[in-house]
């Protein structure tokens, strides 16, 4: 996988050092990369958006002690994030079901299969609006097929063909911008060796 | 395999993303098929999908703390590009009528210290509609003002007649009543109180653009005169005759003649007609309305003998509409009692031996949009069966179980057409009843080999019947009767 350390993002680091108010652009990149990491990682999503919330936070305010040395700001955010997530496992904040971090070290997915599911994320805002309310409702909001069709006025058969037509774009636009259609394929296999070399 | 199938299937693999434990299957026990597996694996890595507000608020809240926030929190983006903006006189109260008519939900209002309201928003369905009183100092004058507006507001709701019925009830006027439309709608036209009109429409079809165009052709060659007025056009007649819909209890017993004046006295119903028997004062077909919904009847015969049938009568006032069947000669089963499910509900047997459980809609999540005043009951051994039968011959699709411990459905509701049929395992308090029902179909040919394909026989074979339907009768391998029928012509009986 290449790594996405453009030259323009260093400048995007430094203006972001200079005036804080501008760190807003590092996070729209790098917001569902950090989120897909964590939900990833504790599965749970109160806990998940805790741990992003904090993620950013921290790394806002840690900002000016970035230091450029070629390290991808990205995995310095991959970094904060799993301190974060061991950060609760010591304070033994396991109320919440952290089942998938059942132990944490043989839980850390490959940054592709990260990359994956964060390009997913970012492809669900591309959607045809019809079918991104549907896709947002049924996962992000975890709503029944019937709420949705009550509350887009549609028939349940018009919503599930509207989650059928989602999923078939996003597994379309998934393979093209991957530029491998097996990529998918790849995220079920826990390929930790292979994203070593990231 | 069609495209409604796959997208069942993915569903089903989707829901059990959701259930802890469930493995995506088909309920008939294979795995999905390659092109949906490959979908639920797209949908099994959006499980964790963020919510849109949470990343919205995460970054107002981090802009929100920095010393140099400059920038006001981003606007979160607009949901729709145009927006209707009314003028009216008297914001407040078409606020509330908007609520009653169509279950709008306010969403921002500013009031002036007039007490006129200078903007408010409210959300129809998955819209945002804006409003205003006139000021007509700035140029903003009311539809009401004005004499009306030359722009409707269309409406696309799941149940336009329960939606038109709520705006009348509300003080809206019909302007058209609703009617099914040649584009594939069915909708009608209201005027609300403050001067606006609006199209209330439920797709009922989904058609092709050619196959509207086509339509609408076929309907310019009728010149508009005669198509107001003459029945005979050259549009082909709708599958289900007027008056119907897809199902209609048909009654099969002693004494039709003594249940129509039952009928009458008990439950208000209208006798459309009836046709004798020759010599003899015994009835060979009848067609009697109760409360918006058709019933039909005949004596029985040695052909068709008795069956004491049961149905669900919905009604506004089930103690009033008990003791006047009680009067009317009915015998009770049980006397009207709240029900645990939220109904309100008493049961009669009639001069004729079937059984109506008289009811009053509360709010149980078995009442669905659309439920015709009569809802006819299925009593079977062996519940769940009989849904798969349905499912598999008549295309039903359940849409409400409710099932106890032991996993028997003890009441189910199956969406069949643009009806419900209710039903449950037959027991001790629920004899098994075998009804004969008349169901209205796009194409009985092909409905008619399906039921046979999924073990259904042959009554009546396939034929063109003089009143203008194409028929054929068979029976259910759990002892129920189904008379298919697609209409073809309309006949002047």
């Amino acid at each position: 996988m290449k790594a996405v350390q453009e030259p323009s993002e260093r400048r995007l680091i430094e203006a972001a050092q200079q005036d804080p108010s501008r760190f807003a652009a590092l996070y729209e990149i790098h917001f569902e990369r950090v989120y897909a990491y964590v939900s990833r990682r504790l599965g749970h999503r109160e806990a998940t958006e805790d741990v992003t919330s904090e993620v950013f936070h921290h790394a806002l305010a840690n900002l000016p002690r970035f230091e450029w040395r070629g390290a991808p700001f990205g995995a310095w955010l991959m970094r904060i994030a799993a301190n974060a997530i061991a950060d609760r496992w010591r304070r033994g904040a396991r109320e919440q079901s952290d089942t998938l971090a059942n132990d944490p070290a043989s839980a850390e997915p490959s940054p592709e299969e990260i990359e994956i599911r964060a390009q997913l994320f970012r492809l669900v805002q591309e959607l045809p609006i019809e079918q991104r309310k549907v896709v947002e409702m049924r996962f992000a909001e975890e709503k029944s097929i019937r709420e949705i069709a009550l509350a887009l006025g549609r028939t349940e058969g018009a919503v599930k063909q509207l989650q059928f037509r989602g999923m078939q774009s996003l597994r379309e636009e998934a393979a093209k911008v991957s530029g491998r259609s097996a990529a998918l394929k790849t995220s079920q296999k826990k390929n930790r060796s292979g994203a070593a070399n990231a | 395999m069609p495209k409604s199938n796959l997208s069942e299937q993915l569903d089903r693999a989707i829901q059990a993303l959701f259930t802890p434990g469930a493995a995506p299957r088909r309920r008939d026990g294979a795995v999905p098929i390659a092109p949906v597996a490959a979908l639920a694996r797209v949908a099994s890595e959006l499980r964790g999908l963020p919510r849109a507000d949470f990343k919205a608020a995460l970054r107002a809240k981090l802009e929100g703390g920095t010393p140099m926030a400059s920038k006001p929190a981003a606007a979160p983006e607009p949901q729709q590009t145009a927006t209707a903006y009314l003028i009216v006189n008297g914001a407040a109260s078409a606020l509330e009528f908007y609520k009653k008519a169509f279950g709008a939900v306010e969403t921002m209002r500013l009031t002036g210290p007039d007490d006129k309201i200078g903007h408010a928003e409210m959300r129809i369905g998955n819209t945002t509609i804006m409003l205003a009183d006139e000021f007509p100092d700035h140029g903003a004058i009311s539809a009401k003002t004005l004499g009306g507006s030359p722009v409707m507001l269309h409406l696309h709701v799941s149940d336009v007649d329960a939606v038109a019925a709520r705006a009348i009830a509300a003080g809206a006027k019909t302007v058209r009543p609703v009617e099914d439309q040649f584009y594939g709608e069915r909708s009608g036209q209201f005027s609300d109180p403050f001067g606006y009109t609006w199209m209330i429409a439920t797709r009922k079809e989904e058609l092709t653009r050619e196959e509207v165009q086509r339509r609408f052709a076929a309907l310019q060659q009728t010149s508009p005169a005669t198509f107001a007025e003459e029945p005979k056009r050259t549009l082909p007649v709708p599958y289900i005759r007027k008056g119907f819909r897809t199902l209609t209890p048909y009654l099969l017993v002693p004494g039709a003649a003594r249940l129509i004046n039952f009928f009458k006295e008990a439950f208000g119903a209208e006798e459309i007609f009836r046709v004798p028997r020759p010599g003899g004062n015994r009835i060979m077909h009848a067609e009697v309305r109760i409360a918006g919904s058709m019933v039909e009847l005949a004596d029985a015969s040695a052909e068709f003998k008795p069956r004491a049938s049961t149905n669900i009568l919905y009604v506004p006032d089930v103690d009033a509409a008990f003791q006047r069947a009680l009067d009317a000669g009915a015998t009770s089963l049980s006397a009207p009692t709240d029900q645990p499910y939220g109904d309100r509900q008493g049961t009669v047997k009639d001069p004729s031996g079937n059984s109506w459980h008289i009811t009053t809609h509360g709010s149980g999540q078995h009442i669905v949009a659309n439920t015709p005043a009569i809802v006819p009951m299925f009593q079977v051994r062996d519940a769940g069966k009989y849904v798969e039968f349905l499912e598999q011959a008549f295309a039903a699709r359940e849409i409400f179980a409710a099932k106890d411990p032991q996993g028997i459905a003890r009441h189910v509701r199956l969406r069949m057409g643009d009806s419900i049929l209710a039903g449950g395992e037959a027991g001790e308090e629920s004899q098994s009843a075998p009804f004969l029902l008349h169901m209205y179909v796009p194409n009985t040919d092909d409905l008619y080999a399906a039921a046979v394909r999924a073990g259904a026989t042959t009554i009546r074979g396939l034929e063109d019947a003089p009143y203008g339907d194409r028929t054929a009768t068979v029976q259910d391998p759990f002892g129920n009767l189904w008379s298919l029928a697609t209409h073809i012509k309309d006949v002047k009986i």
